[in-house]
């Protein structure tokens, strides 16, 4: 596999982005120049392709042995610190969990005293429907705002010298089971948000809002009728699927009323061909025998024309979702060599064990191979883009506790761990969960404002004595270059930089730096708390390039540990005897960490 | 039978049980239903507790309803939040007993009755005081093998 464009062009491209960061606090650059600017982090994923790599090389492979820990700060929040900070010029912008604080930090001072903190008022009802924890994903830096969510459904943007409120816009209805955690990506104009609460039977949509005023422009649906999901006959081509209205003929029982389809996860925008790509959650309710069918356009990839939302192609990794196969994980989009052909792709890692590439301008499927031990099916087919599903692995209430099935829930990886990918190495890092579970589906009722789930699910160790991994994977051809093997499931996002030197976090509280090329680890510091945030680098008006995280267990893993959410902060309980170690190495916690040399 | 059938005739099953529970006893002290409650195990100002009703659990102890209550659980979605068998997931663990707004039967019938302020839902509405007491009857019959004062992990 090669990558069709990677210049190495990282000086010039880093003494240019310097002279733009002092622009672009000020708010006078348009977000189109920022993604080539690298001492800034001005996007969840650091650019529009959502790469998360970072053309900075001062830490290189001979150097980071000496990284260390520079600076560090308590958010005060103890819920799971997922995301990622932003840096914009000489500012550092945090997004809190719950509730969803807005930190401003001056980096040209000593110590990095705060600008600013913007402290908006966040229901504390939005807590019990959020479904696996408080967190939030991160904010996005545009037109000199710092726009995000916040968890009980409203989109605020900020102004980025003042932190002053400039609009509010309420997205979600939190008492019909809806939140906001997933980070904003804005286009143009536009901010695109979608809400989650797959676990409580919504509706799932996609909303653009006006970037100027945060008026909502357009509305649409992941799943119903075509006229919801703003799939026009003409316009909407999805490339194994033919019909009208697929969004309500692939369920039983007017099913899609309450299908969920949430969108919790990451944006990705390609400026070229005008598309934006993301994933939606799980089907609802759990228990996938109240919905027969496909069950579209849940669990799938769709692509959208950001102006009016336009439904453009869909692609469904896991039809008729009945593991909770969620795949609102990244899209990553990369030009590679894939059998001798440059192309367009979009990679993706799906909960569902399997990772994706498709042609992102047309959906057609490339590559699907394992890249975790998975058992409900045996392969994708690359002609039909449908998976051979292992009938013996298939949910429901009928056919009680079916054991053993990989990999469980939580997914091959976490949605919430986004991957990283290198134009110099034409690799592709993540980190993976290495579990199994049984599951016993019940039925399930619908009642507005609670949990439409219907589900029992234990999870197991997968094979092989180890928990998770964090691993390199060529995307061409669908193969495992190297992986490191770790004693928890992994739950960090990737960070890679031009310097191939790879970043990750681990759950018991391991921040670590590797060699890009062979995984070898260069330095690892124990942090406050476990990591399940994403790093990120960034040149500070020092002039040097700094490495920022944040430490603080949480997200989903609290669904695994049990009863964090009681009373008592420092219960982080042990939920099976494959984990119990957990509690020994770490406790809730939030913490932003920056390392340098 | 749908969902919303099953849960409709759970409540009504209920609501016949209620009927009965009344005329035998009330359930109340007397007072509007249900009263304010007061709360012995706060620290009260000048040691001088304010006036409130008193809640008597109806049930309490009676196995057969904690068995409906433990299906009331499943069916009204408690166990989406507090886990199967009420061990905890993204709500609170009820079956550890240690209570972030009171373990006497009154404390936790306020709970579920006018829901709490960080996402409890109120489901006094959906399921009558008669329910929420069925649901408390459940909860208190839990066994509390979990409320670990000391965990170690060296080797004794």
């Amino acid at each position: 596999m090669r990558a069709i464009a990677a210049a190495p062009v990282e000086i010039v491209l880093a003494l240019l982005a310097l002279g733009a960061g002092a622009n672009l606090a000020r708010g006078a650059t348009p977000v189109a120049a920022s993604a080539a600017d690298d001492a800034q982090w001005l996007m969840p994923a650091k650019d529009y392709a959502a790469t998360r790599y970072s053309r900075l090389a001062d830490i290189t492979a001979r150097n980071a042995t000496h990284l260390h820990p520079v600076w560090t700060f308590s958010t005060g929040v103890l819920a799971g610190h997922e995301g990622q900070p932003l840096v914009v010029g000489d500012t550092m912008y945090v997004v809190t969990p719950w509730p969803n604080v807005l930190y401003a930090f001056d980096l040209t001072r000593e110590g990095y005293p705060l600008r600013w903190k913007y402290r908006p008022d966040v229901s504390s009802n939005a807590i019990g429907v959020s479904c696996c924890d408080t967190v939030n994903r991160g904010a996005f830096y545009a037109d000199g705002k710092i726009i995000y969510n916040l968890l009980d459904g409203h989109t605020v943007a900020v102004d980025a010298k003042t932190g002053r409120e400039l609009w509010k816009t309420q997205i979600a209805d939190v008492g019909s089971g809806e939140t906001v955690t997933m980070a904003p990506l804005v286009v143009k104009d536009r901010v695109i948000v979608g809400a989650s609460g797959g676990e409580f039977g919504i509706y799932g949509w996609t909303k653009g809002l006006d970037l100027k005023s945060g008026a909502v422009v357009w509305i649409a649906r992941n799943v119903g009728p075509d006229a919801d999901m703003l799939a026009g006959a003409g316009s909407f081509k999805p490339l194994y699927d033919s019909g009208s209205d697929l969004g309500v003929r692939t369920w039983t029982n007017d099913g899609w009323r309450t299908g969920g389809a949430p969108v919790w996860g990451w944006i990705s925008y390609d400026p070229d061909l005008g598309l934006i790509y993301y994933g939606t959650g799980n089907a609802a309710p759990y228990n996938a025998e109240q919905r027969l069918g496909d069950n579209k356009w849940t669990a799938s990839v769709l692509a959208r024309r950001p102006e009016d939302g336009t439904l453009v192609w869909a692609y469904q990794f896991t039809p008729h979702d009945n593991w909770d196969f969620d795949a609102t994980g990244a899209m990553v989009l990369a030009d590679l060599v894939i059998a001798g052909k440059p192309t367009r792709a979009l990679v993706h890692f799906d909960k569902n064990g399997f990772a994706y590439t498709l042609d992102r301008a047309t959906g057609r499927l490339l590559v699907a191979e394992p890249f975790v031990a998975v058992n409900w099916a045996k392969s994708v087919d690359l002609k039909s883009g449908r998976p051979l599903i292992d009938p013996g692995k298939q949910t429901g209430a009928s056919r009680g506790t079916v054991k053993g099935i990989c990999p469980c829930l939580e997914g091959g990886v976490s949605p919430s761990s986004p991957p990283a990918y290198s134009p110099r190495t034409h690799l592709f890092y993540t980190s993976t969960n290495n579990l199994c579970m049984d599951y016993s589906a019940t039925r399930a009722s619908y009642l507005k404002g609670t949990p439409f789930m219907g589900i029992n699910s234990p999870y197991t160790a997968g094979p092989g004595g180890y928990l998770g991994t964090f691993m390199a994977w060529d995307a061409a051809t669908g193969r495992k270059v190297w992986e490191n093997k770790e004693e928890f499931p992994n739950w960090s996002g990737a960070l890679v930089t031009a310097g191939d030197v790879a970043f990750y976090g681990t759950l018991d509280g391991w921040f670590k730096s590797v060699d890009a090329h062979t995984g070898k680890v260069l330095s690892k510091f124990k942090v406050g708390s476990g990591v399940v945030g994403n790093p990120i680098t960034y040149r500070a008006p020092d002039g040097k390039q700094y490495v920022a995280v944040y430490a603080g267990i949480g997200g989903d893993w609290l669904l695994l540990a049990g009863d964090v959410r009681s009373d008592d902060p420092t219960d982080l309980r042990a939920p099976a005897d494959y984990v119990k170690d957990i509690a020994r190495h770490t406790s809730a916690g939030g913490m932003i960490w920056i390392f340098g040399l | 039978m749908s969902p919303r059938t099953f849960v409709a005739l759970l409540l009504a099953a209920l609501a016949l049980s209620a009927c009965r529970q009344r005329t035998a006893a009330p359930a109340v002290n007397a007072t509007p239903s249900p009263p304010a409650v007061a709360y012995e195990a706060h620290v009260a100002a000048g040691g001088r507790i304010p006036p409130g009703g008193t809640l008597h659990n109806p049930h309490q102890g009676d196995q057969a309803v904690a068995a409906s209550g433990a299906l009331l659980f499943s069916a009204m979605n408690c166990d989406g939040c507090h886990g199967p068998g009420a061990t905890g997931s993204v709500g609170p663990n009820l079956g550890v007993g240690r209570w972030r707004y009171g373990g006497a039967d009154a404390e936790v019938f306020m709970s579920i009755y006018y829901g709490r302020p960080k996402g409890m839902p109120a489901f006094g509405g959906a399921l009558g005081e008669e329910g929420v007491w069925t649901l408390v009857t459940y909860l208190r019959s839990l066994p509390r093998s979990d409320n670990l004062v000391t965990e170690s992990w060296e080797k004794p």
